[in-house]
């Protein structure tokens, strides 16, 4: 079975997951994801159905065991973890692959990927404020390319907060006139 | 019991509650409601295992003890949640009796 990897970065996990599954519906069928390489195996086209989530707590916690023994359960599976993030597919025969089947859940998703954002962020502004502190006036290059690196990411996070929060508020008023 | 407990059930809890009156694990509560509904209601994995925390937290059903997969636990409805299926019984007849009666009547 031949196999590829490629390397990507992407901060929208609803645009990595259209890109799994446009992959997966030219054969290439990811199989592990590891530190920005995307390990895929060549298969049957649109075999798979891919779907990512940020579980409510680490993978190896009791409470996340017993919701990816009922993802197994219902014919998905888990292909790769990266930190609270999980990578699962489920064969294209079973029909539609939905985890979250009501607006509620839906929000609820969302909910939790800002949590994690706005973590996320706080962290990346604080360790900006404390380079800033410790660099005092030198500000040469091994200052000036951290702080160049932070920056970017601080703006891609917050492009992305502003995103989820926008499909967030979307649903909460689909949620005014339907459940 | 609270007022906040009392406001209306959404779809999944409403059929997760009615699925648990024997005991049932996650994939066997999709099972089930699929079954209820005729395949209508197909809950998302995330979906139920979130409603069945909830659930759990506000004590209207329980899990059993002593399974002998940690992973597979089985939940089964308690008297709170007994009581609180029949007071939504209650409102939905209340609104299906106001929907048919106003509407036989031709919406004056």
């Amino acid at each position: 079975m031949s196999g590829k990897v490629v390397y990507r970065f992407y901060s929208d996990y609803e645009k990595e997951e259209r890109w799994l599954n446009e992959m997966a519906s030219r054969g290439w069928h990811l199989v592990r994801y590891r530190l920005g390489g995307y390990h895929f195996e060549q298969g049957e086209p649109g075999e798979w159905i891919y779907r990512i989530e940020l579980l409510p707590a680490d993978p190896r916690n009791a409470e996340s065991q017993e919701y990816l023994s009922l993802l197994l359960d219902s014919g998905a599976e888990a292909v790769s973890t990266h930190a609270r993030w999980v990578y699962l597919r489920r064969p294209a025969a079973m029909g539609p692959f939905v985890l979250f089947s009501d607006l509620e859940s839906r929000i609820g998703h969302y909910r939790r990927v800002l949590k994690l954002l706005t973590t996320a962020l706080a962290t990346l502004v604080g360790c900006a404020g404390a380079l800033f502190v410790v660099s005092g006036e030198s500000g040469g290059l091994a200052f000036q390319i951290p702080m160049v690196i932070l920056a970017v990411a601080i703006v891609a996070l917050v492009l992305q907060t502003v995103r989820v929060s926008r499909r967030a508020r979307r649903l909460e008023a689909q949620l005014l006139v339907h459940e | 019991m609270t007022t906040d407990d009392r406001r209306p059930l959404t779809e999944t809890i409403f059929y997760v509650l009615l699925a648990l009156g024997a005991p049932l694990h996650g994939y066997g509560i999709m099972q089930q409601v699929s079954e209820l509904t005729a395949g209508r209601v197909a809950l998302g994995a995330g979906t139920l295992y979130g409603a069945l925390t909830n659930l759990t937290e506000k004590g209207w059903i329980r899990p059993l003890q002593g399974a002998a997969d940690e992973r597979k636990k089985e939940y089964v409805i308690t008297d709170a949640g007994r009581e609180t299926v029949a007071a939504e019984l209650e409102r939905l007849e209340e609104l299906l009796r106001n929907g048919r009666r106003v509407v036989k009547e031709g919406w004056r």
